[in-house]
């Protein structure tokens, strides 16, 4: 089964070395130049650009430089434009992806650096808001509430409950993967949205945390809410907020989102086995009959 | 990988990194590189430490955590070297960190796009909604708890 090994090297426990092989540079070092120096090029572009900001009302769709280094990444690499122009694979072949994907773990390293400088001296804020931290991790169940139901009317059935169970990072696909098979439905369904997270979430969420202002939701509770298990939705999420608000510090609003997101990070294992998975279950028993038209 | 291999590649790959976020940092923030230089060294240094963590410590954390963990460590307001450590870790810009990640994360993407199609579309859409479901969900509760402790 092909889905059996690629759903193994995303999850955490299997291949902690094979994960890192693509790093080796012995002998390969000129798919490692190829891959480092497009990236180069994508950033200097994308970082020319800079921030476009489009306003919508109170509120604004942002687009940072980091929401085009994704395009323009997606777009580069072999299965998309190298598809259908042969010179561009020479440029960007399959193992510039093969790097890549290691290579967004050793990237992460100075955004989380970053993050620490800015969530320290938001250290009694952070502190003061504590119980809104814990309790908005709950308000993550949300999905089940709303993608359920749309789940059963799209007339999917035990799809939906890995679909719908959480915004399904690694943690939560690992959970459903063991706990259902990678083969069930539920794998099948929790795999759509993780994979659909990975290719779209980033966007989604900075576009999202440019507009969410337009809710009258509190720009603190909003920078709570970025936090939802990525760090790179995170950041889109964040930094596009933090743009537009102006009753709360960009330090502040950027730093709540990081603390967020490291609890979701701690908690969200938990979460998702004892409360989500059950609640889920429950609430299909009652509404799959219902809306799914399940007897 | 074994330990001093991969000590030595996760080296080779945060040097690589850091040159890029200096480009970009000078590209879209005007902070010049050899400015910026020192806080850069500073970050590698945490980064390759935190990657090592990671590995060597049997909690199944993420590196990026160790990363923040120690960056708040150092920049905590009781800690005395918060001073010098903001000083240096200042040049360089919060997205300028952010970017190549996500041009290292959209040149990736390729290889999982057979499963997605896989997938189909009424799952895309799904997850669409999920999307909504957490960030509204977690901004109610958080804003009624802010509210209720009259912060906002």
């Amino acid at each position: 089964m092909p889905e059996n090994s690629s759903i193994d090297d995303s999850s955490e426990e299997t291949g902690e070395n094979g994960r890192w092989d693509p790093l080796r540079t012995a002998g390969r070092w000129s798919f490692h130049l190829k891959a480092h120096l497009l990236v180069l090029v994508i950033v200097v572009i994308a970082e020319a650009i800079g921030t476009l900001e489009y306003s919508v009302g109170p509120g604004a769709v942002v687009i940072i430089p980091m929401l085009y280094a994704v395009v323009f990444g997606m777009l580069l690499s072999y299965r998309a434009l190298g598809a259908y122009i042969t010179q561009l694979q020479q440029v960007a072949p399959k193992e510039v992806s093969v790097i890549s994907s290691p290579m967004i773990i050793v990237c992460l390293m100075p955004l989380g650096v970053k993050y620490g400088t800015l969530v320290a001296p938001s250290f009694w804020e952070i502190v003061g808001a504590g119980p809104a931290f814990l309790l908005q991790e709950l308000g993550n169940l949300g999905t089940i509430f709303i993608a359920l139901p749309i789940a059963l009317l799209l007339g999917l059935k035990r799809e939906a409950i890995g679909a719908a169970v959480s915004i399904a990072r690694e943690p939560t696909l690992g959970i459903i993967t063991d706990l259902y098979g990678p083969d069930s439905p539920e794998g099948i369904g929790v795999l759509g949205t993780y994979l659909t997270g990975t290719l779209l979430g980033t966007l989604f969420f900075g576009l999202l945390g440019g507009l969410a202002p337009l809710t009258g939701i509190h720009p603190l509770a909003l920078s709570m809410a970025c936090g939802i298990g990525s760090a790179s939705m995170m950041t889109a999420c964040s930094a596009s907020l933090a743009q537009v608000v102006t009753a709360v510090p960009e330090e502040q609003v950027l730093s709540f989102a990081a603390t967020s997101n490291l609890l979701t990070g701690l908690t969200g294992v938990y979460v998702v086995l004892f409360v989500a998975v059950p609640l889920i279950n429950k609430l299909y028993a009652i509404m799959s009959p219902i809306i799914g038209g399940e007897q | 990988m074994e330990r001093t291999a991969f000590t030595l590649n996760a080296l080779k790959m945060l040097i690589i990194v850091g040159i890029i976020i200096l480009v970009g940092n000078q590209v879209g923030y005007g902070v010049n590189i050899l400015a910026a230089l020192p806080g850069m060294a500073i970050i590698l240094a945490i980064g390759l430490v935190s990657l090592i963590l990671a590995q060597e410590i049997p909690l199944k954390l993420p590196a990026f955590a160790y990363a923040i963990f120690i960056a708040t460590l150092l920049a905590l307001p009781f800690s005395p070297t918060q001073d010098i450590f903001l000083q240096f870790t200042d040049r360089i810009n919060f997205l300028a960190t952010a970017t190549p990640i996500l041009a290292y994360a959209g040149l990736s993407i390729s290889l999982q796009m057979d499963r997605l199609k896989q997938v189909g579309w009424k799952l895309v859409l799904v997850a669409v909604f999920v999307f909504f479901g957490t960030f509204f969900g977690s901004a109610i509760v958080a804003h009624i708890v802010l509210s209720l402790q009259g912060i906002i």
